[in-house]
This record gives C-alpha cells, sequence and structure tokens, in this order.
C-alpha cells in the first residue's frame, strides 16, 4: 500500500469515527470509493452481521443475501477473492437468481464484494454498489482493495482488545441487528422440535417466500404474532 | 583455477540458485516451516562445505531452541550451548552480527564450549544471525571439521541463505497470528448467536420474553458454575435440557465425560 494511499484512507475513516463509529465506516468507504453505496459485514461460518451500511437501501440488498445465503457478498467471503459484477446480466442472475432481481428493482446497475482477509483468515465482506452499470476505474479496484485490508485489521484489532469469547463493543452491532432472527430460530426450534439450524433455515424460507425482509419475520415471531407450521416451508 | 576447481565452482553455482528456488518455492501457499529451515540445514553444509550445520530459533518466551540440525551430534552440541549460556550462536543471537572463530584450540572467548567443539571434531565455527530489521528470530550456526575460516563470500552466501529462512519463518508467524485472531473473533461472534438462540428456546418453552429468558439462563450458569457461552451451547445441542433451566431448579453436575472435555 503506498503511503499516499493509506493516508487518504486513514483521514477519511479517522474523520468517520469522529461521527458514529459503525455508521461512520460505511460512509467513509462511499466517499473515499466514489460509489453509490457500501455495506460492511462480519462473517463467521454460515453466520453473518452487518457492521454498518451507508443507506437503508444498502441494508435491504445486505439482508437479502443473508436471507437467501447467496450473493456476491458469500461468493468473495468463500472464494476468498473479490467478486466483481459490473451489469446484473443473465449470467448474474443465473449465479443469484432471486438477488438479481431485487438489486435491480432497488435501483441498483454494479456490485462489487471484497473479502476482508489477511494471510488465510477470513473475517468478512465489504460490498459496494453503484446505480449505473460498468465495472471499477482500476484505481477505485485498488483503493478497494486497500480499504478491504485496513478494514480487516481495523476488525481484527477492535476484537483484539475484548476478552476472550466476549465479542468488541464495537463490532455489537453487527450481531444485535441479527439478535432476533437467532432468538426467533431458538423460539422455532422448540416449536417444531427441530435442530436450531434447520430452524434459522426455515425462517430463511418463510422470509423468502412472503417476500419479507427477515429480521421482520423474526420480530413477528419473538413477538408471538406469527408461529409457523410443519408445512410453512 | 584447475579444471577440478572450475568444475567444483560451477557445481555450487548450480547448487546456489537451486537452493534458492528450492526455498523460495516452500514458501509459496501452505509450506511447513520446519521443512524449509530443514532444507536450509542441509543445503548450507553441502554449499559451504561445512561438516555440519544448526538452526536455534526464540520461542516465545525469548528461550533460545535447536529447532533443526544436520546430524544429531550438532544439535547436542547447540542445546551443550544453551545450556552453558555460551558459544558463538548465543553471542551472535545478543549481538545480531555474525561470529566466526577459525580455529578454537586457539584462544576464544567460550572457555567451556571450545573444547566442546573441540572433542566433537568441530575446530572452526561461524555463526550467523536470522533476522530481520530490528528483529532477531534466532541464528544459523555451521561448524568444520577443519581449522580454517570460511571466506568473506561464503559468509555472505550463509547470510542470504539465513534471510531467505528468516522470510520464511516470519511469514509463518504471521499466519498463525492471522489464524488465532481470526479464531478468536469467530468464538465471539458464535457465543452471541448462541446465547440468542438459547433465549429463544428458553422463552418459547417457558412462555416469558427474552430479558426474562435471559436472566433465567445466567442463573443457570451461575448456579452449575459454568460458563454462560458453555450452557447455551449445551442447550442448543441438545446436551443441556430446557427443562432443567425452565424449572429453575438446581442443575445435577455435569457428567464426567463432559468435564473432561
Amino acid at each position: 500500500m503506498t503511503t499516499d494511499r493509506s493516508l487518504r484512507i486513514a483521514v477519511a475513516f479517522a474523520r468517520a469515527v469522529t461521527k458514529s463509529p459503525a455508521e461512520g465506516l460505511c460512509s467513509a468507504c462511499v466517499e473515499l470509493l466514489v460509489v453509490s453505496g457500501a455495506g460492511v459485514t462480519v462473517m463467521g461460518g454460515t453466520n453473518s452481521g452487518p457492521l454498518c451500511v451507508s443507506s437503508q437501501r444498502m441494508a435491504t440488498l445486505e439482508d437479502l443475501q443473508f436471507t437467501m445465503g447467496i450473493g456476491p457478498c458469500q461468493d468473495a467471503f468463500s472464494i476468498g477473492r473479490p467478486v466483481h459484477v459490473p451489469r446484473l446480466d443473465g449470467s448474474a442472475v443465473q449465479r443469484w437468481p432471486s438477488f438479481v432481481d431485487e438489486a435491480r428493482e432497488a435501483g441498483i446497475g454494479a456490485v462489487f464484494a471484497y473479502p476482508l482477509t489477511t494471510r488465510g483468515a477470513k473475517i468478512g465482506v465489504l460490498t459496494l454498489y453503484q446505480d449505473g452499470e460498468g465495472s471499477l476505474s482500476s484505481s477505485q479496484h485498488d483503493d478497494s482493495v486497500a480499504v478491504a485490508r485496513v478494514l480487516t485489521e481495523t476488525v481484527l484489532s477492535l476484537q483484539d482488545a475484548a476478552p476472550a469469547g466476549v465479542l468488541a463493543e464495537g463490532l455489537e452491532n453487527a450481531m444485535t441487528y441479527r439478535a432476533e432472527v437467532h432468538q426467533a430460530s431458538g423460539m422455532v426450534s422448540i416449536q417444531l422440535k427441530i435442530p436450531v439450524a434447520e430452524a434459522m433455515l426455515r425462517i430463511r424460507a418463510h422470509a423468502f417466500a412472503q417476500g419479507l425482509p427477515i429480521g421482520v419475520v423474526a420480530a413477528d415471531i419473538v413477538a408471538r404474532r406469527l408461529r409457523l407450521t410443519d408445512d410453512s416451508q | 583455477m584447475s579444471i577440478d576447481a572450475e568444475q567444483r565452482a560451477l557445481h555450487r553455482q548450480a547448487l546456489t540458485a537451486t537452493t534458492f528456488v528450492e526455498i523460495v518455492d516452500a514458501l509459496v501457499d501452505d509450506f511447513d516451516v520446519i521443512e524449509v529451515l530443514t532444507v536450509l540445514t542441509a543445503r548450507s553444509v553441502e554449499l559451504l562445505e561445512a561438516a555440519a550445520a544448526g538452526i536455534l530459533l526464540v520461542d516465545t518466551d525469548g528461550q533460545l531452541r535447536v529447532i533443526g540440525a544436520s546430524t544429531e551430534q550438532v544439535g547436542l552440541l547447540e542445546l551443550f550451548q544453551i545450556q552453558n549460556d555460551e558459544g558463538p550462536c548465543l553471542d551472535c543471537f545478543r549481538t545480531g552480527t555474525g561470529v566466526s572463530h577459525a580455529d578454537l584450540s586457539t584462544p576464544s572467548p567460550w572457555p567451556q564450549f571450545a573444547p566442546e567443539s573441540l572433542r566433537a571434531g568441530f575446530p572452526s565455527v561461524c555463526a550467523v544471525p536470522l533476522r530481520l530489521k530490528d528483529l532477531i528470530l534466532g541464528c544459523l550456526n555451521l561448524f568444520m571439521a577443519e581449522p580454517v575460516a570460511l571466506s568473506d563470500a561464503e559468509i555472505a552466501l550463509a547470510q542470504a541463505l539465513a534471510d531467505v529462512a528468516c522470510i520464511a519463518i516470519v511469514q509463518d508467524m504471521a499466519t498463525r497470528d492471522a489464524a488465532i485472531r481470526e479464531g478468536h473473533l469467530q468464538h465471539a461472534l458464535n457465543s452471541r448467536i448462541v446465547i440468542e438462540q438459547a433465549k429463544g428456546m428458553i422463552a418459547e418453552r417457558v412462555g416469558i420474553d427474552m430479558e426474562e429468558a435471559f436472566a433465567r439462563l445466567r442463573g443457570f450458569a451461575r448456579s452449575s458454575n459454568r460458563g454462560l457461552t458453555e450452557v447455551a451451547e449445551g442447550i442448543v445441542a441438545g446436551s443441556v435440557a430446557v427443562d432443567s433451566i425452565t424449572h429453575g431448579r438446581r442443575p445435577p453436575p455435569p457428567p464426567q465425560a463432559a468435564r473432561q472435555q
């Protein structure tokens, strides 16, 4: 990373942090990388939580990828390399069918996902959204790689300072955002006498089938307004 | 140069190149640092016409340890230096600069090490540091069967080999470090998730809200002297019955097998 680039990133992040820690990170990404929107997701195994999103529109798209368990974000994470989708065309539809439909509906023209990775360790994804179609410029790409590196180190160093087994305070909202989804999974597992992981799949399937955000479905289950039945899948 | 000497020089050049390629090759992807260091000791013996070579590395407690040796005897000689806190390798490690002595039968700074090395058949020694900038990780020790000094060119070659090995070690350390940090984050994320899941299970079984469910979960963990995450994991995995928490009674002690884990 050139000093020039790291300095620009450090300044943008420092300014962002003085506002509101997590939210600031994503607006710093948008400003720095000149994109329409950004989301940073912390991931571990099959679990993930959004650390920040630049706007509600991006939150919906990040949620959608989580609900369906597929999307550029998941792919970038599992292969450990950036995934560029400069056009939401036929091949993108084939790869992530309903995600592309929803993204188009939200007015998105292109998606770029960068894994947060360091020396084989993978901890999350930075996803960039563009309203228009087209590739990132090579300097946008270089900047994105650099930002992903800074984000990786930021997340890891936040967690370094926390006691073992306790999530760092700065990363808390990555989990509180989906706390209800996990609570709902626990409830459904008792209701349907199935393992928690399967209960989570049922909730995802229900949200997808009803075209609802997973958070809304989870909130309904926790508030006991909704009870999934055995054949609701 | 005689034909014989010329042949040997050529052979050494080829072997030098091969050694560097061999070590750099090993650095790609998933390499085993011990294997790289074993190659390094074997090749430095061949290239520098030494009788034997050994590598010492500093561990996390700051103690030097014998990591590789081309012969058993050299391993013991390296240990001897550590145990007696004296010898060329220790001086090299402490100063971060190369140390050599062409004839140990003449006065040396190591009254205990010198006779031991001579007895083992190594009258000449040389040690070069494994260092990256200010970080000194250990040293490479060369033992010769004749009381002759290595030439400057030979010492420079030994140092170049040590430098490459150093990159391997530093890379390996960073990779391990990243894996450990990833593990911590993963553990913290999973712990949060599993607690939420257990809360949901208790809340549903008893018909209470999440706050109350969390209070019961914590109460159970405290009274059974177990961690919150551990109990939550037990509930989600089915090894701790949800009912044992819902009834608010004192839990039975964990089974022997579970305690041993």
